[in-house]
């Protein structure tokens, strides 16, 4: 196997002489060629290994699988099938990109019908796409050091790894029962983007008691939050399946460990006193946690018709992480959250044929999210005037949920084999939690109404149209106040609270002219036209979503298909806001129009121009493009949201020569661009100096050779 | 340079692996029955499964429709019981054998041209795959819509492609064309690298949550990878304990951290014009950070929630 630490300017021989040397060597004769039927009817296996160039330095390209810097690679996957068939024993070995960073093995030994096991393995790198230049030291820890001015820094790549391994288990009992076993380990390590600010400087205004006003410039500061956690999932289920009734009752357990409970910055700046950068330490990491669920889910056929299915489940998570010791707590709140949530969700459905031609379908499900955490009063200044002059009750804030859905659809036979399909969906839930800094309602109810006509069976002409028309509203909404009982703005209807009408249409046909042209038309479209708080116009009006696509599929021969397809995405959403108090005492309404249009085309073409080569072509262009387009008057010159554009292109292209039935060579060159204006972290400095950047336009070139060995 | 570290970190499964497939493909094995038979060819010999000798004297790989590879597959390991016959999937063939031109076709057919009902199709493969992670499939979006099995598995083959998970998005994206687009954008899951894909979060045959999705509620199926994000904490973020989807679109975005939308528009969408929480967006000027960076996650770190218990600068506002 090849890695990137094999002289650049020696590899391209390199390759030439590894594919040469394997593909000299004689061939083993699994006696395939004398057994046609053993051939076509018996599980086959491959080992596919070889070697590629990576041609380019990039960060998109090779983010989720470590092919980021330019050099060679190593190709190997192997897909191993062994099945004895006087037993029914299969041994199957999966590996796929073993020699790159985004491996993953997959072992299977199973008894079919009787008992088997899986073994699996995975790593998930994740490369940060933007390249970190910072004098910030002990990135990856828990006490990185920040310097407390301007400081010029180095480059620094942040990234994290998943590494998970599996098992699971079954075996097959008496009685139609089947006992299953589930374990997985995930450890988590790296670093990623993270920090911490305030606003700074002198008061402008009156009335802020010498508190920053909202203009004020601010410190902030780069922290990469380290990474070093657990997570492990398990779980046991005993099924039984008989001929009208099915059972599956169980047991779900997760837990989360997180090695790394506390952030302690050292250093940082102390431009601003009491509210600057360094004096918001320690910070706290995401706590240990876990849950454990007992779980029946079933289904039954009453009649060859009528069949009934349910799920109840009991959970209950914690979180019970202990406070670092060394933290100022106010008395009496103990050594931990005493976090608890438990959850009941008991679903049901029913589908059904009362007439020939008519079918129905219903579906219940309640899910009541209860947490349980003791609330302590957690934070005695609390009623002090905070940097925006609010007070506020120094409580934690739990929060339960219950959602109830309900769901009906009735579905007609017409003649022609047309169909009508009604339906009325409702969901209704329930909230707990007060009103304070954000809007809130205890109840919103959403009810759907769904017409649609399908054709699902025709020789040339298949498709749907569908409406779909919904209506979000619920209880008044409260009146936020701060602590101290003071009115505060009630202006803002909460996107996920909001009364909102939305209608949808839905089209989709697919066509086949003649045999060998298939063509696909989708188009949807929705509108949504939300409400606002009494009184107001700010936060969400309006919002509409397009989607428009078209496939073609056309046979040229066996030996020749093409495809080509192409997709439209249109967002928008208008909504306003309100500036904050300007020199000139006004508080300016501005609003927004965002604006996200994606247009992707694509096309791939497979050949088989003689019988020991096969040949293929895929290509994709997307140009996704952010119009913010506000609409501020009072400083329109600062208040320019530039448009985002991004071009994404990929052009992968293969060859396959079989050199003899059980030997094969094949050639794959990618060609992916990426380009970019994005301004995300443009002119952006951190306090400390820290900046990122990235490459706008990325071209990579990706070619690799490898040989694929087959056998029985 | 690669370090010894992540030398070994490449070396070890990938020796592993060829270990177990050097032992896979040295343990002897058995001749077959079907093997020792002779080539008595009256009545038509069965190849590979109980009965399919007057299929396949006319299906073998040269036919219109070859179906021998189905040997390769689970459902041609005839050790196990349970596995169907020709006849189990397609019904009685007797029309289609006697009819001349082979005008009539199989009692159920599953391709293109099938003139048999979705639900009936389907049927063939419920009478045997009921249950477990298909509990849920009757009453389930995809049943109501006239999905067929067939629709999105290959059964003839050893490489269905919705259950490779380099290929299971394509198949998806057949009808879920939007997804398509979602998943190339410059924030997205690792879903073209095969590292997580469509059924890592859905359950096409159905389930008890919202969405289809594998775990019981939209926020269970993400914590199963961003466990971290649970809590409960000592500051809650109500919307993060409510639904993950009411700031994030999984599929990918164009906003950083698969946000809907960028900040400080996102943020806008709830919180109200206190004071710099309504500033219009721009890169210059001190609102710049509600804009740059990470918006307003600048200050406010902890946006998933504040586990810290000290009473200082963190009164929700979610900055320790």
């Amino acid at each position: 196997m090849f890695t990137n630490t094999l002289n650049r300017k020696k590899f391209p021989r390199a390759i030439v002489f590894f594919t040469c040397f394997v593909t000299a060597v004689p061939a083993y004769s699994s006696g395939a060629d004398a057994d046609p039927l053993k051939e076509l009817s018996k599980p086959r296996s491959v080992v596919n290994i070889g070697a590629g160039q990576l041609f380019n330095d990039n960060a998109r390209f090779g983010q989720y699988t470590g092919l980021r810097n330019e050099g060679p690679y190593g190709i190997f996957n192997v897909d191993i099938a062994k099945r004895y068939d006087d037993t029914g024993t299969w041994f199957k070995l999966l590996g796929r990109n073993l020699g790159l960073q985004n491996r993953d093995v997959r072992f299977e030994h199973s008894k079919q019908g009787k008992w088997g096991y899986v073994i699996d393995y995975s790593q998930t790198p994740r490369y940060e796409p933007f390249t970190v230049n910072t004098a910030v030291t002990g990135i990856g820890t828990t006490d990185p050091h920040i310097p407390d001015t301007r400081t010029p820094g180095n480059p620094a790549q942040l990234s994290t790894e998943r590494q998970s391994i599996g098992f699971s288990f079954n075996q097959f009992l008496p009685g139609n029962l089947e006992f299953n076993l589930h374990f997985r380990n995930e450890e988590k390590d790296g670093s990623r983007i993270f920090g911490r600010g305030n606003r700074l400087g002198e008061p402008r205004l009156s009335g802020f008691d010498g508190r920053p006003s909202p203009r004020a410039v601010g410190g902030y500061e780069f922290i990469p939050e380290p990474i070093n956690s657990t997570i492990r999932i398990f779980g046991a289920s005993l099924d039984y399946v008989g001929k009208d009734l099915q059972l599956s009752g169980g047991y779900y357990g997760t837990m989360y460990n997180n090695k790394n409970a506390l952030l302690t910055p050292t250093g940082g700046s102390t431009v601003g006193g009491i509210f600057s950068p360094s004096q918001y330490a320690p910070i706290a990491l995401a706590p240990d946690n876990e849950s454990h669920q007992g779980f029946l889910s079933g289904g039954y056929s009453f009649a060859p018709t009528t069949r009934g299915t349910f799920k109840v489940a009991y959970t209950r998570a914690t979180q019970t992480d202990s406070f670092s010791p060394g933290l100022l707590t106010a008395p009496g709140i103990g050594a931990n959250l005493g976090g608890r949530i438990d959850t009941v969700l008991a679903q049901t459905g029913l589908t059904a044929r009362p007439l020939q031609k008519l079918s129905i379908n219903t579906n219940f499900r309640f899910e009541d999210r209860d947490d349980k955490t003791p609330v302590r009063f957690y934070n005695p200044m609390a009623t002090f005037h905070d940097l925006n002059g609010n007070t506020w009750n120094g409580l934690n804030n739990p929060r339960s949920f219950r959602t109830i859905t309900s769901k009906f659809e009735a579905n007609y036979t017409l003649p022609h084999n047309f169909r009508l399909i009604g339906g009325i969906d409702y969901e209704h839930r329930d909230r707990t939690g007060t009103a304070t800094n954000t809007s809130h309602r205890f109840r919103t109810d959403e009810l759907f109404y769904r017409a649609e006509l399908r054709r699902s069976l025709s020789d040339t002409i298949t498709g749907t149209i569908s409406y779909i028309h919904s209506d979000r509203f619920g209880s008044s909404f409260l009146t936020n106040t701060t602590a101290s009982g003071a009115s505060f703005f009630n202006l803002i209807a909460p996107s996920n609270l909001a009364d909102r009408s939305r209608d949808k249409v839905r089209f989709l046909a697919n066509w086949d002219p003649i045999d060998s042209l298939s063509i696909q038309v989708s188009i949807d479209e929705s509108i949504d036209d939300y409400g606002q708080r009494p009184g107001s116009d700010l936060g969400l009006r309006k919002g509409s979503a397009r989607n428009y696509s078209l496939d073609a599929t056309y046979i040229f021969s066996e030996r020749l298909q093409a495809t080509a397809w192409f997709s439209r995405n249109e967002t928008h959403i208008d909504q306003a806001s309100r500036n904050a108090i300007t020199d000139n005492g006004i508080r300016e309404i501005w609003g927004s129009n965002l604006h996200n249009i994606g247009t992707s085309v694509g096309m791939e073409v497979t050949a088989k121009p003689t019988d020991k080569l096969e040949t293929g072509a895929n290509f994709m262009f997307a140009d996704y493009t952010d119009k913010f387009n506000q609409k501020v008057s009072l400083e329109p010159q600062v208040n320019i949201v530039p448009n985002i554009s991004t071009q994404y292109s990929s052009l992968r292209l293969f060859a396959r020569y079989d050199i003899r039935k059980n030997l094969g060579v094949r050639l794959d060159y990618i060609l992916d661009h990426f380009k970019t204006n994005e301004w995300t972290w443009t002119g952006w400095r951190y306090t400390d100096g820290t900046t990122l950047t990235q490459n706008n336009n990325q071209m990579v070139n990706f070619a690799f050779l490898s040989v694929l060995y087959s056998w029985q | 340079m690669l370090t010894i570290i992540k030398i070994r970190q490449i070396a070890v499964p990938g020796l592993l692996a060829f270990i177990l497939a050097f032992i896979i493909a040295v343990l002897p094995q058995p001749v077959s029955s079907a093997e020792l038979d002779d080539d008595d060819d009256d009545p038509p010999q069965d190849l590979i499964l109980r009965g399919d000798g007057k299929c396949t004297a006319c299906h073998d790989e040269n036919s219109d429709n070859p179906i021998l590879a189905i040997g390769k597959t689970k459902h041609g390991t005839t050790a196990d019981h349970r596995t169907p016959t020709c006849t189990s999937c397609h019904g009685d063939g007797g029309s289609h054998e006697d009819s001349p031109d082979k005008a009539l076709m199989p009692q159920r057919t599953f391709g293109k041209k099938s003139v048999n009902s979705i639900e009936d199709r389907n049927s063939a493969c419920l009478a045997c795959h009921q249950g477990g992670k298909r509990m849920h499939w009757p009453g389930s979006t995809h049943a109501n819509r006239d999905v067929a099995c067939t629709s999105c598995h290959t059964i003839h083959t050893d490489q269905d492609k919705v259950r490779n998970r380099n290929t299971q998005p394509e198949v998806c994206f057949n009808c879920h064309k939007e997804m398509r687009q979602l998943i190339n954008r410059p924030y997205r899951h690792p879903i073209r690298e095969g590292k997580v894909i469509c059924s890592d979060c859905h359950n096409p045959h159905g389930s008890a949550g919202p969405s289809k999705m594998v775990r019981d509620s939209i926020n269970d199926t993400c914590y199963t990878c961003h466990m971290e994000k649970r809590g409960p904490f000592v500051y809650n973020h109500p919307p993060v304990q409510e639904n993950c989807a009411i700031c994030h679109n999984p599929h990918g975005t164009t906003a950083p951290n698969l946000l809907r939308t960028r900040s400080p528009f996102l943020c806008q969408q709830c919180h109200e014009p206190n004071t710099h929480q309504g500033s219009s967006g721009t890169l210059t000027g001190a609102y710049a950070r509600n804009t740059l960076a990470r918006g307003c996650a600048n200050c406010h770190t902890q946006v998933h929630g504040s586990n810290m218990p000290e009473n200082i600068h963190n009164e929700s506002v979610f900055q320790r």
